[in-house]
Formats: structure tokens, sequence, C-alpha cells
């Protein structure tokens, strides 16, 4: 299965889940499936899964999807421990593994020999619902039952190489950051942003 | 390990800064501090298991509305220099770094840290206090929230031995 079909597969379920994602092709894909101010890309590799981790945390009542990829998991594989360790109910963590850095030019990554298995990685750091998932049905399964059941989720989607044309990202990373946090404040009905006043008004 | 005094002026400093969120890597000498933290109702404690993953914890919990501090050894620093610059940097997000200065004048251990601690910060852009004070801790923890906010960006405290 490709990650486009998968993505396009999932949308029609989607309300106002947030949405981390990796820097790869997941975060074009994804913003040309749904766009929406409620995604949030990823610049670091493999920090997707943390930066996560800390909005599920910091809202514990919203649904928050992670769209990982092997190359970045691979980078930043303690993160699974420590979602193991804090088991947040609301974070649904699918890793797009396309067995190559797609990003970088299709160099292999610890994914490409076979040899390892993430979704049973997870599982052994406590993330009790993980599965792997090769077709689009079974992937459509896996996400429903996370957004109906209490997580974490760990999802090991094995997609096909490639990426769709789809435009680029319409918002740098600044303006994507105060779009999301416009959006969450909107959604959750708090104050996020602190803008300083000038000195002149706090005067008495 | 520092003392139970002392961790409970930071711990009493970064409450009336406004901090509720407190990613952590041990250190030997905030062990008191960190004692505090797993006992504390007020403040969410997430202990992590490498100091970047942290950076991207405090990130995501400040989009969430927290106000986040990461507490880690100068080591730890080096450990999240890239997290540090492509996500809290790039993004503008306020997080407060609370480090342990080893290899400062006066410790034996880890000296090479201590001798790059301060330029890595100065070439990051990171403001920093080098805490030698206890008088000022709290102070200077209201300060550090106080720039982060208005600058988006992280903000840096040493904490010395004196102030544990």
């Amino acid at each position: 299965m490709k990650r486009f079909e998968c993505l396009q597969a999932i949308a029609p379920s989607i309300k106002y889940e947030l949405f981390v994602t990796t820097a790869g092709g997941a975060t074009n894909e994804w913003n040309a499936v749904r766009p929406s101010d409620g995604n949030i890309q990823v610049k670091t590799l493999g920090l997707c899964s943390s930066i996560g981790l800390g909005l599920a945390i910091g809202l514990p009542e919203r649904k928050v999807f992670v769209f990982d990829g092997d190359g970045a998991l691979w980078m930043n594989l303690g993160s699974l421990a420590t979602i193991g360790l804090h088991q947040p109910k609301n974070l649904i963590h699918i890793c797009w593994d396309n067995k190559q850095y797609e990003s970088s030019g299709g160099e292999p990554t610890v994914a490409t020999a076979g040899n390892i298995d993430f979704a049973g990685i997870a599982r052994s750091a406590g993330i009790k619902s993980s599965r792997a998932v090769n077709t689009v049905e079974e992937l459509k399964d896996a996400v429903s039952y996370a957004m109906t059941n209490d997580g974490p989720h760990f999802i090991a989607a094995n997609i096909e190489a490639g990426r769709a044309e789809v435009p680029p990202l319409k918002y740098d990373e600044l303006e994507n950051k105060y779009r999301f946090i416009r959006y969450v404040e909107d959604t959750e009905g708090k104050s996020i942003l602190r803008i300083p006043q000038s000195a002149s008004y706090l005067l008495k | 390990m520092g003392t139970i005094a002392g961790a409970q002026n930071i711990l009493d400093g970064l409450k009336a800064a406004g901090i509720d969120l407190v990613a952590s890597v041990p250190d030997i000498n905030m062990l008191q501090l960190l004692n505090l933290l797993y006992q504390d109702k007020d403040i969410a404690h997430v202990p992590v298991g490498r100091e970047e993953e942290g950076i991207g914890v405090c990130t995501g919990a400040h989009l969430a509305g927290k106000f986040p501090a990461m507490l880690m050894q100068n080591g730890g620093l080096l450990n999240s220099a890239n997290g540090l610059t492509t996500t809290a940097l790039q993004f503008g997000i306020p997080v407060v770094l609370l480090i342990y200065y080893a290899g400062d004048i006066g410790d034996n251990a880890f000296h090479m840290v201590g001798l790059v601690t301060e330029p890595v910060l100065q070439g990051l852009g990171i403001k920093y206090i080098v805490m030698r004070d206890p008088a000022k801790v709290r102070q200077d923890i209201a300060g550090a929230v106080t720039l982060a906010n208005a600058s988006k960006r992280p903000v840096a405290l040493l904490l010395t031995r004196a102030v544990l």
C-alpha cells in the first residue's frame, strides 16, 4: 500500500484530532489530504514522537496523532520506552515504514534488512495496543480502534516507497506554530500565547 | 546530592514563576530536587531517557498551553543541541533550561563539559544566568521565565552547587 492512499483512507474519520507530522513526505501528503491548523510539522528528525508525547500529556482529553517514519523512529527509538513509561491514553503513534530515508535520497534504514519489528519493540516497551498493518483495511481498523479506545497506541504501517505529487506546505514552521496554537486556543477555550505588555501600560 | 532547602527554594521559584511541567534526566547533584518533583502535585513531572526527547516533550507541552522546563546536566545540554536548534529555536518555543553546571570551578568531574557549556549556549544564542547566590534563586527563575515568554526562546539557568 502507498502512504498517500492510507492517508486518504483515514482522513474522513478525522475531526478535531491534532497531528504531529515527521520531517519527511508524510507532512506534505497529510496537509494535502487534510489541510488544517491542527497539523504541526516537525523539523528535527526523530523528535515528532517526543513532541506528540508532550502534547498528549498537556491535553489529556484530546486525541493526538504522531506520524513517524522508520528512519525518524530509529533516531529516537528510546521515545517508545518513554511513551511506554508515561502511558498517555490519547496518543496514537503511526510509523509509516517505507524502509528507507526517502527524504534523504533513499538510503537504507534499520528497517531495510527486515530484521526489526517496530510493533514488537513498542509492545515490549509497554505500549500494549501495538500492531503492524499491511493493507489499507487493516490500517483503517487499527485507527478506528485507537480512536475509540484508551491507548497509548502504536501502529507500524508497512508501505511502499514513493511520494505522492502534492503541493508544498503552505506555511513555514513559525506561521504553522502560531496557527496551531491559535487553533488549540480556540478549540480548547484557553489562552496560550503570552504577549508582553509595554511598560507604560504596567504603570499604576 | 544538593540540600533539601536548596531544592525547595528552586521548586518554590518554579511554581511562583508559573512553571507547570518539568521534563528531566537525573544528576546526583539534583537528587533532592528530583525527589521533590516526584512528590509534587502541582508540577507535571515527565522523566525522559535522553535530553533531546525532553526538548520535544517541552515543545509539545508548550503547544498544549503548559509552561515547561527541562532539568538536566550540562552533558545533556550537548545531547539536546539539535532539538534546541531545529525545534525550540526554529519554532520559537519558550522553555526554561535548568542545567546542573558540572565541571564548574570547584567541581571535580566532567571538566571538559564544564569548559564548553557557556560557549555552546552562546553559540546557540541562548541567554543564561550562572546561579551562585541562593538568595537570588527565585528572582533568577522569574527573570528567565519572563524573558523566555517575551522572546519565545529557550533561556538557561546554570545551577551550581551553591544553590542546590
